[in-house]
């Protein structure tokens, strides 16, 4: 579904990631790790046609990136990093907007919505405004953004920095439910959280990828022992890749 | 065209709570009426029309309002990272520099209307029924080149907004853009050729305003402002388009 081949990108000089390539089938879900600065970032800015890749393709069931941008835009969820809203807004004036934005038909906005305000389990605050919310009422908010349009693959950054146990478990638990019709690409560092829901790990180190497993092979506690082996020894890591 | 009509009913919303809206259309309309009265004063038994006092009162301070409506177009989305979820969208730059534009253009719009009541509530007072009242079309022409005006400061503002995520910086450049600029190269012209300054006794932005509030349309100069306007929402689409080259 997902074919990343051979990404390379570079900002001026410094490059950041190098010879990228993996897949992502329908129904995946991806926890992207690696230390501060390793890429992922980058790399999920790249899948969202944020960034320009200098080198290697992205297809999404067959889409090219930089042939149909538009086209491939339009199936995808994005929550960045940082997570940006318009705090003027309520939460359900925001994700009107961005379900209008992406170009959702009139008539089935108002499902959209309520489908997404009860998937992130926002129901309850949808009239609140936004810059009202606390820190983990916001990151649904952006999740909520990024499964309303059902896209076909989610790219999600740093979704459970900041976020508390029973949080960081409903947006599992969200990211369960969407994976049925879509791939997921989640970045982050809480490899322990992520295992509950993820069906493969990409170990992204130096801008290569340092290792991938795939959770079913592994025992939890082995797996997490590997992956930190890998993270304490960077020359480790760049063995595995080669 | 819906992409267009989503982002500029967002701008428009955004304007209309901004403290960045509000009290630079307050000002500008207090500056601006304050030019009008000592334009009149100025001009007593001179032969300058009604609407015309009010398009030379207007277009001096319309680059400073365009200015600082437009800094916050793409600074801020730029500031706040916000920038990333519109790029990430399935919306074309073109559409998202337009939607920003129109609502910019929207407040130019709604702040001219507005200054309309000068001399509306102002010069009835004043002169009483011996008062000349100005043709609705005499108003309308002026209109006409006061928005192209805008229009061009509108798109150079939304231009210079995607260079900066600093709306103070992104204000300043546009003023020097779309008011200093100009004024330096009309001094340097009149430094260095003093013979122009009989033909050009005024500059000629002012004098487009006073040319079209006589009724002296030129098509040149609109074909020049709606040029100008489109090159720099070009410029404007092609910087955002940038963005994904360098991040």
């Amino acid at each position: 579904m997902l074919d990343v081949a051979h990404i390379s990108f570079a900002y001026g000089t410094r490059p950041i990631l190098k010879d990228i390539t993996f897949d992502v089938a329908p129904g995946e879900i991806v926890a992207l790790t690696g230390p501060n600065g390793a890429g992922k970032t980058t790399l999920l800015k790249v899948l969202a046609c944020l960034l320009m890749q200098d080198a290697g393709t992205v297809h999404l069931h067959g889409v090219d990136t930089l042939q149909r941008p538009i086209k491939y835009r339009r199936t995808i969820g994005y929550l960045s990093a940082h997570n940006p809203l318009y705090n003027d807004m309520t939460v359900e004036e925001y994700l009107t907007y961005r379900v209008r934005l992406k170009g959702e038909r009139a008539m089935r906005v108002r499902r959209r919505i309520n489908e997404a305000l009860s998937a992130s389990g926002l129901t309850d605050v949808r009239d609140t405004r936004i810059g009202l919310l606390s820190h983990g009422y916001r990151k649904r908010v952006g999740l909520a953004d990024a499964l309303s349009t059902f896209p076909k693959l989610l790219l999600l950054d740093d979704l459970l920095a900041g976020l508390d146990r029973p949080q960081r478990a409903a947006c599992g638990a969200a990211l369960s439910a969407a994976s049925l019709r879509a791939a997921v690409i989640a970045t982050g560092h809480e490899l322990d959280e992520m295992l509950n829901w993820c069906t493969r790990v990409i170990v992204l180190n130096r801008g290569r990828i340092a290792a991938m497993f795939r959770t079913s092979d592994f025992d939890r506690a082995e797996l997490i022992e590997q992956v930190d082996k890998l993270l304490a020894d960077p020359d480790d890591a760049q063995e595995v890749s080669a | 065209m819906k992409a267009i009509r989503v982002i500029w009913l967002r701008e428009v919303r955004a304007f209309r709570g901004a403290f960045s809206c509000g009290v630079p259309m307050v000002a500008f309309l207090v500056v601006y009426g304050w030019t009008f009265v000592m334009m009149l004063r100025n001009n007593e038994g001179s032969v300058l029309q009604i609407q015309s006092v009010w398009g030379l009162s207007v277009a001096p301070w319309l680059p400073i309002l365009c200015a600082v409506l437009t800094m916050r177009l793409f600074a801020e989305e730029r500031a706040t990272g916000m920038i990333d979820l519109l790029m990430s969208a399935p919306i074309r730059e073109r559409d998202l520099v337009l939607g920003k534009f129109f609502s910019a253009m929207t407040a130019v719009v709604v702040t001219l209307g507005l200054s309309l009541l000068v001399p509306a509530l102002l010069l009835p007072a004043l002169a009483g029924p011996q008062l000349a009242r100005p043709s609705a079309a005499a108003i309308a022409a002026t209109s006409l080149i006061l928005l192209l005006q805008a229009s061009t400061w509108c798109a150079a503002g939304t231009m210079i907004s995607v260079l900066f995520r600093n709306q103070a910086a992104a204000a300043v450049s546009s003023l020097v853009v779309c008011s200093a600029l100009p004024i330096a190269v009309y001094a340097a012209i009149l430094a260095w050729l003093p013979g122009v300054r009989t033909s050009v006794a005024w500059m000629p932005l002012l004098m487009h305003v006073h040319d079209f509030s006589t009724g002296l349309f030129t098509t040149s100069v609109i074909m020049l402002y709606v040029a100008t306007a489109l090159f720099f929402l070009f410029a404007c689409s092609k910087l955002l388009a940038l963005l994904r080259l360098r991040g």
